[in-house]
């Protein structure tokens, strides 16, 4: 028998005329559209062929339809010709009379395809294939997807795990595929009842292989703590930073950032433990340190990143590990054929909350008041003499200004993202260059990045190969913001503007309080760029003995910095004020590694690899500044400091060293029981002389229990592997020399006219010459599991962290003649509970629903401070200087506890007015003394959680994550109008956040005349639920792409902040910023592949 | 494949020598820290050169006290809420009401703790701990060490002094410490004045006469002997006080100034106005009166206080103009148009330090038209319409009723304040470059003629007021007027502005009493307490040394 081909193709004439759609990437979506309107309209054809071959005839029906012919090139005669002519008959008729002559048959396909195949005996119609599909243990498997291969044609079974399919085709393939389990594929033969089909649960899912540093494992061994962001599920939104995709998607990490342009942002792993030291995560990039900002990584390039959380994870990072471990790892090349992806982006922004301001209405309510509760007159009237007289006059004329509309610019982000990958026998290659433009929400408040990465591996011998991953980039930050700060304070009647348009210095110039927010802005020219320069070098050498390879890593990394301002001449100041300055940093570092790794395996049973490493690393930085005022013109800008008439130059420099050795071996027992040993020694010149080395060891176990016999009857549980590991990590994030107590400069000018002399004096840090390694002892006991035939799965973890030997820096009594000493002090303990859970919870031919959930929970409490009882009660000193209490989080707010307003009718305390703050007498004796502070709350969140749905109908994807974090309070200056944040008596602008007067005496926010004699600081609940991120896309169908040729085709849409529902009276409860806001993201994008 | 093989060992085994050559260039002190821009206290002091620098950053520290900020709530605090002053900006805050006021979390209450501790104490602690363990030979001379010494032990004494004169029992630290500690206990009164007299002796003894131009500013034995003075006062011993004024009167190198002298000699004036114009306040201006001088140098790095920013020049200097200066350009013509402009002559000032009728008219009464101090040259009675834009341009401005409001815009002031405007900023600045004179010798014979009178003494406490009234062509004193109010009354004359007036007060035990007298803000008068006589201990020194009590002053919350 002709083996027929079902690869079926499209006929020349559309592809090219798809083609030449497809460069005009954005309108392709809609003119496909377009192109498939006007073919349901066009049903009625006239034709009139006099000789042609069918061919032809098929090119000719095209022409006047819509209508797109699919057949297989050797069905189709090509001698013969033949002759129609219908006047306006339907494609039924065209069709009949066309292939009379042949043994051929046809069929219409979403009222546009026509699809051409041989007669056989079955017709189309009555193809249909029953069966039914069972799981690895012979139960029923309801709602597995059977496909027809290379259609869309598709239906699911039902409860009873049975199915029956029509089929487009005569012949074919079925797929079966099902979450969790291995997708099969079934040839069909000429029975129309298939055998039952069996499916296997999926190795892919539990064999993942995930990176663990020096090396990878497949998840199913691995014994440590390790979370995998999942970045597929985040393409479609606008992340101009990796760590965003970070933020609240992973169990046990916090990610915060204020949504500005450029900015990385802090991670923290496991919430906070060391009072002092960085609490900032290692970053490995490709397998070796990064010390540059995250911001120097282009997300796209990303290809994965996991978090390593627990010691066993983290102690081959020994001491630079206390603070969790993110691995970074880029793409490389993965198919034979080379790949083009581009994926662009375009995101408008907008403030996602704009912070309410006395109107000018209440601005004037806010003097009146304010003058009324202070003994001074108070006479509406008389307003235009309180206000300054270039307010009066804007008032008078009925202008007023409103703030945010004034700092703000168009805001959007702009990504182009292009790579090239592929990799063949011997050689892999992935090549990028990606931009991304940012404007911030605030004028000048702007960032662009521009980066390039190669990686490029390949085999010169079958034991020897050689590679490199680099990359640069090019962040540049030029450009100084509005002053947000000072837009805060900018009064309603503020003069912004002379009359012929140029901004003033002061926003109320009588006063000089407030400078304009644009003024510096405008009147600074800055360059701010940032360069990283980074590669990893190696290669990898299979010793002759099985098993045994050698790797070599050298990783340079270049950082250039540079920050240039030029403060130009205001025509309307009569002194000269020009400035300028030049200030440049260079960071060299370098890491140099060897490791050893050898694998073996001992019968069916014992398996081992050893890993071996033996590395140095090393850091410099230097810097230089030159700063210059008073220029004879400001056209030089920063490019000729010498004709300055006043010249001042700094420069700095530093250095550390690093040698570090590790061992780890895994041992696996009939791949259910596992194992894993390290040890890491770690030296760092950061340590004073006698504690510059420290060892960490930490072992793991983990048992895979669903692999045991006495389990296979539960048919519920489809995995089951409990995990369980102790070990410790260090810190060692200090700068250096702070061990030894160094100067600090200054100078003074004796005699009038002389010459400037240098000054040294001790600088704010007592040295410490015993300052040594802070080491966190680390418990983790985990669960992952998979029910219900993998639609139910996750992980459950409990971990105890207990640091010791706590680097902290100690605020030190004025007296000992320095402000700070860092010490290695006290214990903390932080105990918490993490819970992923993945499910799917509609499964069926089209449509699909699944659902991501993360939990943590983080409790950190201080064990120890300084083991001291200097005033002898009995019990530990708490440090209240520092804020640190036995027993209590390392960050708490300490203060006196507000009890509403004194009223006038109160007896009030001597100075006291009605509407001043009254805090309650916690020690009861009558009077307030600074015994009556108190812990009043955390300040880092109790918990929480984020939930991603995720919905999928046919080539549609539609997703949205709610975050949020609860059990937190943040302080809140603003909220007392008479506080610090505010200057109330002055022209200047306030948060409205009400006050106390006589007609109106609220509990809560005190009067005017408040001057907070106790210093109270006010606070506010941080809790927030805020839908994050929602997306949608489309994929173009696969037929689609295979007549365009295209691997990948897909639209998005997706929005960012969208909603948070939270009490903070700030800009935003997550980051906590006092001034910006966090920015509302509308995004469309477009990504293809070649 | 076998020949690639073979010419990629050769390569290979290159590599693992680079790597093991790397690895044995591991010595032994890989991990021994140099640091390479910053060294530490021990490796300064180490050198003859180190304690210069020492020295210079001592200078800097003491001239901090004065104008390291402009901020109101603490420049300006020695002046404000005394009998002298109050604020005029009745939108601020300080003294106004002593009560909610001065508190123990009050910045300006940490402000010169800090000062004291962190700045003061500790650059002369380490300069006197480290000249007597440096090695000898770096030391010119014996004198040359001991001169050193000197100079940080009159700096270490003027702290101790401010300090028990503002907190009252302070800890003393007299040296330097390697680990932290927070069991400081506080030491009388009687016991901080003891050390700060012996530190005073010290320097009296072993510091310069005089010094060269180049380095004015400096301090000679005249400033440490007229220190002692006040110290031996405070201690009760007031014929040692007699004794070390006349170290400084009769050393034969002062003088009170009764002839026109320096950079505005030629211009209308007097002697006493020529002490407070620019560049005439150090010895080589000609000016034979003072004793020690802030130094202050427009555009030129250091110059001025720490500098902010990225611009050096744009640290604060002398804000005697902003703190003390009305803020006339918000004053209306009688038809309600801005009546004055900001003008070079006036500067930018801002009225936050008011002073109160007591200063402006009260003292002056006796020799109004005679007292030098009260000229023309010296207060600023008048003022002119200055705003074109004003039809009353070119007049007088006539007497008006103020409002608490208005105290801020118009009032009689002591033209010591006014100074040049800068090279590079301009009227609205609000700071002058004028050295800033911290002793001079009419305050010795004012601090001997206490001394005199303490002991009742009058006829030669009567003697030295006279000299200082003499210069000033005011009428002499009869012996039986002079009091200490009568002496508060002089100080007030000759200092004000100059003296730190709060501490005077406080060290005469006079704050309270006076206040209530003459401040003219009502609610400060009614607020202010008995226990105000002294600033509370910080709080925040209170938490930081929980060790042991430090105990709060009495009366305020403890």
């Amino acid at each position: 028998m002709k083996k027929s081909n079902h690869f079926l193709r499209g006929s020349a004439m559309p592809l090219k005329k798809i083609l030449l759609v497809m460069k005009l990437f954005t309108f392709l979506l809609i003119i496909a559209l377009h192109v498939s309107a006007n073919s349901y309209s066009q049903k009625i054809i006239s034709l009139d062929v006099k000789s042609a071959t069918l061919k032809q005839v098929f090119k000719a029906i095209e022409k006047k339809s819509n209508y797109r012919f699919f057949y297989s090139d050797n069905i189709v005669p090509t001698d013969k010709k033949i002759a129609i002519n219908i006047d306006a008959g339907t494609i039924k008729e065209v069709m009949d009379k066309a292939l009379k002559e042949f043994p051929l048959t046809w069929k219409l396909i979403d009222d546009r395809s026509i699809v051409i195949s041989e007669v056989t005996t079955n017709s189309f119609d009555d193809r249909v294939i029953t069966g039914s599909v069972k799981d690895e243990k012979g139960a029923p498997l309801p709602g597995v997807v059977v496909k027809e291969k290379g259609t869309n044609n598709a239906v699911a079974t039902d409860v009873n795990g049975t199915f029956k399919i029509k089929l487009i085709n005569t012949a074919g393939t079925l797929t079966f595929s099902f979450v969790g389990y291995e997708s099969q594929d079934v040839v069909l033969g000429d029975k129309n009842d298939l055998p039952v089909i069996s499916l296997q649960p999926s190795a892919k899912a539990l064999n993942e292989v995930i990176v663990v540093g020096y090396g990878t494992q497949s998840k199913r061994v691995v014994t440590g703590s390790i979370a995998s962001v999942d970045l597929k599920a985040q393409e479609t939104l606008p992340n101009t930073n990796v760590s965003q995709a970070l933020r609240g998607r992973v169990a046990g990490v916090q990610f915060l950032d204020n949504g500005r342009p450029g900015q990385g942002g802090s991670i923290l792993v496991r919430g906070k433990r060391s009072i002092n030291a960085s609490n900032d995560p290692l970053i490995i990039l490709d397998g070796v340190f990064f010390n540059g900002s995250l911001a120097d990584i282009n997300p796209d390039d990303v290809e994965s990143m996991d978090i390593l959380k627990d010691a066993s994870a983290a102690a081959i990072y020994g001491s630079r590990a206390a603070n969790g471990v993110l691995l970074i790892t880029t793409k490389t090349g993965k198919s034979e054929k080379p790949t083009i992806n581009f994926n662009t982006y375009y995101a408008g922004n907008e403030w996602s909350k704009k912070i309410q301001m006395l109107t000018p209405q209440r601005y004037i309510q806010k003097i009146l008041d304010y003058r009324a509760q202070t003994g001074l007159t108070s006479d509406p009237t008389q307003i235009t003499t309180y206000l300054q007289p270039s307010e009066a006059k804007n008032y008078l004329a009925g202008n007023s200004v409103d703030p945010w509309n004034y700092v703000s610019q168009r805001s959007y982000t702009n990504s182009y993202d292009v790579n090239i990958s592929a990799k063949n026998k011997n050689t892999s290659y992935f090549l990028s260059g990606a931009m991304v433009t940012e404007k911030g929400l605030i004028f000048n408040d702007n960032s662009k990045r521009t980066s390039v990465k190669a990686n490029v591996e390949t085999k010169l011998a079958d034991w020897f190969t050689v590679g490199v991953s680099s990359q640069f980039s090019n962040r540049n930050t030029s450009g100084l913001e509005a002053s947000l700060g000072n837009a805060y304070l900018t009064s309603p009647f503020a003069t912004l503007h002379y009359p012929d348009g140029s901004l003033t210095q002061y926003s109320v110039t009588e006063d000089q309080l407030v400078t304009n927010p644009l003024y510096t802005a405008t009147q600074t020219t800055n360059e701010e760029i940032s360069q990283n320069l980074f590669a990893n070098f190696y290669a990898i050498i299979n010793l002759p003995i099985k098993g045994l390879s050698y790797r070599l890593n050298y990783s340079p990394n270049y950082r250039w910095y540079h920050n240039y301002n030029a403060y130009k001449q205001d025509p309307h100041l009569t002194n000269n004020v020009t400035t300028a300055s030049k200030a440049n940093t260079q960071n060299f570092d370098w890491t140099l590694e060897n490791i050893v790794t050898y694998k073996k395996d001992i019968g069916r049973d014992h398996s081992f690899d050893i890993t071996l490493l033996y590395g140095r690393n090393y850091s410099k930085v230097d810097s230089t500044q030159v700063n210059g005022a008073t220029f004879p013109s400001d056209q030089y800008g920063w490019n000729n400091l010498k004709l300055a008439s006043t010249l001042t130059a700094t420069s700095s420099a530093a250095e550390i060293n690093g040698v570090s050795s590790m061992a780890r071996i895994n041992y696996r027992f009939k791949n259910r029981y596992f194992v894993t040993l390290t040890g890491r020694r770690d030296g760092s010149s950061v340590f004073a002389a006698n504690n510059k080395y420290a060892f960490f060891p930490s072992a793991a176990l983990s048992w895979v229990a669903s692999d045991e016999s006495f389990m296979s009857s539960v048919n519920w549980l489809n995995f089951l592997k409990l995990r369980l590991s102790y070990g410790s990590v260090g810190n060692q994030a200090i700068a250096a020399y702070t061990t030894l107590g160094l100067t600090g400069t200054t100078q003074y000018v004796f005699g009038d006219g002389g010459s400037t002399s240098p000054g040294i004096f001790p600088g704010a840090l007592m040295p410490n010459p015993n300052l040594k390694w802070e080491t966190t002892y680390n418990a983790n006991l985990a669960v992952d599991f998979q029910l219900l035939k993998g639609r139910i799965g996750g992980t459950l973890e409990y971990y105890a962290l207990d640091t010791k030997n706590l680097i902290l820096r100690r605020n030190l009594p004025d007296m000992d003649l320095y402000q700070t000493i860092l010490l290695n002090l006290g214990e903390t303990q932080n105990k918490g509970v993490e819970i992923t859970f993945n499910t799917v919870n509609i499964q069926s031919k089209d449509f699909q629903w699944s659902s991501n959930l993360n939990f943590s929970y983080d409790r950190n409490k201080i064990v120890h401070i300084y083991n001291s009882d200097a005033n002898g009660d009995g019990i530990e000193d708490n440090d209240i200087t520092n804020k640190w209490f036995i027993g209590s989080p390392i960050s708490v707010a300490y203060d006196y506890k507000p009890n509403g307003l004194y009223q006038a009718s109160d007896v009030l305390p001597a100075g006291y007015k009605p509407g001043w703050v009254r805090v309650t007498d916690l020690t009861g004796d009558g009077a307030i003394t600074s015994a009556d502070r108190t812990v009043l709350g955390n300040l880092d969140p109790k918990y929480r959680w984020g939930i991603n749905n995720n919905f999928t109908y046919k080539n549609f994807t539609l997703s949205a994550f709610v975050s949020a974090a609860q059990g937190w309070i943040g302080a809140y200056p603003r909220l007392y109008a008479s506080g610090s944040a505010n200057y109330i008596g002055r022209p200047a602008n306030l948060q409205d956040v009400g006050w106390w007067t006589a007609a109106d005496p609220t509990n809560t926010h005190p009067a005017l005349s408040f001057t907070n004699p106790l210093g109270i600081v006010p606070y506010a609940s941080r809790n927030f639920v805020r839908l994050q991120d929602v997306s949608f896309s489309y994929s173009l169908p696969k037929p689609v792409l295979q007549k365009i040729k295209m691997q990948n085709l897909r639209f998005y849409v997706s929005g960012r902040n969208l909603y948070t529902w939270t009490k903070w009276p700030g800009p935003d409860p997550e980051s906590g910023d006092a001034y910006f806001p966090t920015p509302r993201t509308i995004s469309v994008g477009l990504s293809a592949s070649y | 494949m076998k020949r690639f093989k073979i010419k990629l060992l050769p390569a290979l085994a290159l590599v693992m020598l680079v790597v093991l050559g790397t690895l044995n260039g591991c010595k032994k002190n890989l991990l021994t820290e140099t640091p390479l821009s910053s060294l530490s206290v021990s490796q300064v002091l180490s050198t003859r050169a180190g304690f210069t620098t020492f020295m210079t950053a001592l200078h800097v520290a003491a001239r901090n006290e004065l104008i390291s900020t402009d901020t109101y709530d603490r420049a300006f605090d020695m002046q404000t809420g005394t009998d002298v002053a109050t604020t005029g900006d009745p939108t601020i805050t300080p003294y106004v009401n002593y009560t909610t006021y001065l508190t123990p979390v009050n910045n300006t209450v940490k402000f010169y703790w800090d000062w004291a501790y962190l700045q003061m104490i500790a650059r002369a602690n380490n300069i006197i701990v480290y000249a007597n363990k440096a090695d000898p030979s770096i030391w010119a001379s014996a004198a040359d060490k001991n001169a050193v010494i000197a100079e940080a032990k009159f700096f270490r004494a003027y702290t101790y002094n401010v300090l028990t004169n503002l907190y009252g029992d302070v800890p003393i630290v007299d040296t330097i410490y390697d680990t932290p500690k927070v069991d400081f206990t506080r030491n009388t009164r009687q016991q901080v004045l003891t050390f700060a007299k012996n530190d005073l002796i010290f320097a009296s003894k072993y510091l310069p006469t005089t010094v060269a131009k180049t380095d004015e500013g400096h301090i000679v034995k005249g400033a440490a002997d007229h220190l002692l003075a006040e110290v031996y006062i405070s201690l009760g011993d007031y014929d040692n006080a007699i004794a070390s004024a006349n170290n400084v009167i009769n050393s034969g190198l002062y003088h009170l100034m009764t002839t026109r002298f320096g950079s505005d000699a030629a211009n209308p004036g007097d002697p006493y106005s020529d002490l407070f114009k620019d560049g005439n306040q150090n010895r080589s201006s000609g000016n034979f009166e003072t004793l020690y001088v802030l130094q202050i140098e427009d555009v030129t790095p250091g110059g001025q206080g720490d500098g902010v920013g990225a611009n050096a020049t744009a640290g604060t200097a002398n804000n005697w103009i902003r703190a003390w200066g009305p803020r006339y350009f918000a004053i209306t013509d009688p038809k309600g148009v801005t009546g004055m402009i900001v003008c070079d002559s006036l500067g930018r000032g801002v009225g936050w330090v008011r002073p109160c009728n007591y200063v402006e008219y009260d003292i002056w009464r006796s020799d109004y038209n005679t007292d030098i101090r009260n000229s023309k040259y010296n207060m600023r009675r008048q003022f002119i319409y200055n705003n074109p834009a004003s039809t009353y341009y070119g007049q007088l401005i006539g007497p008006r009723t103020a409002d608490i409001d208005t105290m801020q815009y118009l009032y009689a002031y002591p033209r010591k304040i006014e100074g040049k405007v800068g090279k590079v900023t301009n009227n609205t600045a609000g700071k002058t470059f004028k050295d800033m004179v911290v002793y001079r010798l009419a305050e010795t014979y004012l601090l001997r003629a206490e001394a005199y009178l303490r002991k009742n003494d009058l006829v030669n406490a009567a003697a030295d007021i006279n000299i200082v009234r003499s210069r000033a062509h005011a009428s002499p004193v009869d012996p039986s007027n002079v009091t200490i109010d009568y002496l508060l009354d002089e100080r007030a004359r000759e200092l004000l502005v100059e003296e730190p007036r709060r501490r005077t007060l406080s060290r005469m035990g006079k704050l309270v009493e006076r206040v209530r007298k003459y401040n003219i803000r009502a609610t400060t008068r009614s607020s202010i307490q008995d226990y105000h006589a002294l600033f509370p201990i910080p709080q925040s020194a209170i938490d930081a040394n929980f060790g042991a009590k430090l105990g709060q002053n009495p009366g305020y919350p403890q």
